[in-house]
């Protein structure tokens, strides 16, 4: 019966970023979540693991408040998690990040058939740590996943390309990069909340890791992009209908 | 033997990397090598378009994904140590590249949307969005080489030059797979290109059925334009093709007039109508975040708006 292993990420919800006066982010009012496409990853794992008997374990790198996300990830079905917490974990870059979550299932988790990975963190989306843990754990991969499906030692996927789905077939383990399309998140109930306290859950120190490795892309400036638009509202009566596309045409971008 | 390499999967692909490529070579007085695996033949082409050499990668055997190349790009890289290498950012370009990054022990910018050689600290100094589009993010990298994935589209097709010279030379064939291709499933082809339209009526969720995008279809035509959508239209529903997808992980419009409807205007999805002349959306929600980035906003239904919209044009 499989291990299926999925990492998450604990990101600042995008929607509460604002503009500061100097162009700077401004983070004083955000809140957090589970990145968007983690969601699918976890439910992916959850699904495979409750058609295929095993365990689904949900894993990620962070600082301590990401804690709530561990707990987040326990209550959409997965039955144990990892953590590795520091206060510097905030500000990993991709190839980091990939080593401490190879550490992990290397040292820690041992065996494993398969890691679902999302298809990019909501933050950076650098779509660049599954691959790179692939690398790391030298194990197929395959991103951009639409439809998985265990069959024995193997899996199959359907991939996105431009030119329009690729199946593919690779042995276990394996890693998979997905898509939103691939499943629809549950939405955890009070009861598997409350369960969720009671699954197992193992933080691991930066000093129980071996060192991470340099910065390889440094991030010499971060500034908030703008968007500055006229903001004028308009009504659904005939006059204010009239009005708008009146103003459309002054401004010559209809015929 | 160092130098910019660009590698990129298709013919169009190629092109807008050699032109970068060639940009950045200029600056840096170095050369450009390309990689390709797609027909050979045209080699002669991309060396009158800017390479100095082509390295061209041998076919795959009929079940091989392009992941086989990955080894192969690997050897040659660590024997010619080039200073960058740019990626095209398709499906299968970012998985590659991230994972020869992994290999290199290489920073990997994504997404990257422009790039610049700094003289004076002799760096590059790339440019990509970060939370969903709502920042930007200046990167360098600390070891050599310097990776970036570049968006299909970011730069024009290079041009030809007369007189230009280079060197072909073929590389060794990857080794068997692991893994393998069981099939490919193509696509209808012919969709519209929307990056060039002029007016752009870009749906949202706030649409309650696949049918009911005949409504918007009317409303592109009567503004002689083009259909698009928003990422769970084409993504998650499947009612557009992914190609009219706007935003982050779709294409960037800049068209005169963009027109969402039913579009709530997350960050994700306006970073891609940065350069659109002027933004209107109709939202039924008045605290619809699209209204903080549009010029002009009906409030309203948009089947109760989208009719009137369409007869008032018609007038
Ligand atoms: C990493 C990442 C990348 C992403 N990339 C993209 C991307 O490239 N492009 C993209 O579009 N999204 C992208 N997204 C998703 C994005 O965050 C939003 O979820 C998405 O843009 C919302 O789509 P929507 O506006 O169609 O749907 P919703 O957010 O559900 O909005 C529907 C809107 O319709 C309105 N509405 C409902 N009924 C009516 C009616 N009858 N009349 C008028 N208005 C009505 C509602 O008020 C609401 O505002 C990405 C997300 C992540 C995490
Ligand atoms: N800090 C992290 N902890 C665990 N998983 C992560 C972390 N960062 C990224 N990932 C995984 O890697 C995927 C791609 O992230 P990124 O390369 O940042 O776009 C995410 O969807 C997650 O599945």
């Amino acid at each position: 019966m499989p291990t299926i292993i999925a990492c998450f990420k604990w990101v600042v919800d995008e929607a509460y970023i604002r503009r500061g006066s100097s162009g700077e982010l401004d983070f004083s009012s955000v809140d957090y979540k589970i990145s968007d496409y983690d969601r699918n990853a976890i439910e992916e794992a959850v699904r495979l693991k409750e058609t295929l008997g095993g365990s689904a374990i949900a894993v990620t790198v962070g600082v301590p408040a990401s804690s709530r996300g561990v707990k987040d990830a326990l209550s959409r079905g997965t039955d144990q998690a990892w953590f590795a917490a520091d206060d510097t974990f905030g500000h990993l870059d991709s190839s980091q990040t990939a080593a401490i979550l190879a550490e992990i299932i290397r040292a820690r988790i041992g065996q494993y058939d398969l890691i679902v990975c999302g298809e990019g963190s909501g933050d950076l989306y650098a779509q660049q740590v599954g691959p790179r843990l692939a690398e790391n754990l030298g194990i197929p991969c395959i991103s951009f996943v639409q439809k998985l499906t265990i069959d024995e030692n193997r899996l199959i996927a359907e991939r996105k390309i431009e030119e329009g789905i690729e199946v593919i077939v690779a042995p276990l383990p394996a890693l998979v990069t997905v898509l939103p399309d691939i499943n629809i998140p549950r939405i955890p109930g009070v009861k598997d909340t409350l369960m969720a306290g009671k699954k197992p859950a193992v933080t691991i120190k930066n000093d129980e890791l071996p060192a991470a490795g340099k910065v390889l892309l440094q991030t010499i400036g971060l500034v908030a992009s703008r968007l500055e638009r006229e903001c004028e509202k308009f009504g659904t009566d005939d006059a204010e209908i009239g009005r708008f596309v009146g103003l459309l045409r002054k401004k010559g971008v209809i015929g | 033997m160092a130098g910019v390499w660009i590698f990129a999967e298709n013919h169009e692909r190629i092109l807008e990397l050699l032109n970068i490529g060639r940009q950045l070579a200029m600056k840096m007085e170095t050369r450009v090598c390309a990689l390709i695996c797609h027909k050979p033949e045209r080699a002669e082409e991309y060396i009158r378009r800017g390479a100095d050499e082509v390295l061209v990668l041998p076919p795959l055997a009929g079940n091989q994904p392009l992941d086989a190349y990955i080894p192969v790009i690997v050897e040659e890289s660590k024997k010619a140590d080039p200073d960058i290498i740019l990626i095209s950012a398709t499906s299968r370009g970012k998985d590659l590249a991230a994972r020869i990054a992994a290999r290199l022990n290489a920073g990997l910018c994504s997404g990257c949307m422009d790039l610049k050689f700094d003289e004076e600290s002799k760096t590059l100094i790339m440019e990509r969005l970060a939370y969903g589009g709502a920042a930007i993010q200046q990167v360098t990298c600390t070891t050599r080489p310097v990776m970036a994935t570049i968006p299909p589209k970011a730069f024009e097709p290079a041009l030809p030059e007369e007189g230009r010279q280079g060197q072909i030379r073929e590389l060794p064939a990857p080794s068997p797979s692991a893994v393998q291709v069981l099939e490919i499933r193509l696509k209808e082809r012919g969709t519209k290109d929307i990056t060039e339209a002029k007016v752009v009526v870009s749906v949202g969720r706030g649409i309650d059925k696949k049918e009911d995008l005949a409504l918007s279809r009317q409303l592109a035509e009567a503004l002689d334009g083009e259909i698009a959508c928003t990422r769970p239209i084409s993504e998650e529903l499947h009612w557009l093709p992914e190609e009219l997808c706007i935003g982050l992980s779709g294409v960037q419009v800049k068209p005169d007039l963009y027109l969402g409807v039913g579009v709530s205007g997350q960050v994700q999805h306006v970073t891609g109508i940065r350069n659109a002349k002027v933004i209107a959306a109709v939202n039924k929600d008045e605290n619809a975040p699209i209204f903080k980035v549009a010029d002009f906003g009906i409030v309203g239904d948009l089947y109760d708006v989208v009719p009137k919209l369409i007869a008032e044009l018609k007038k």
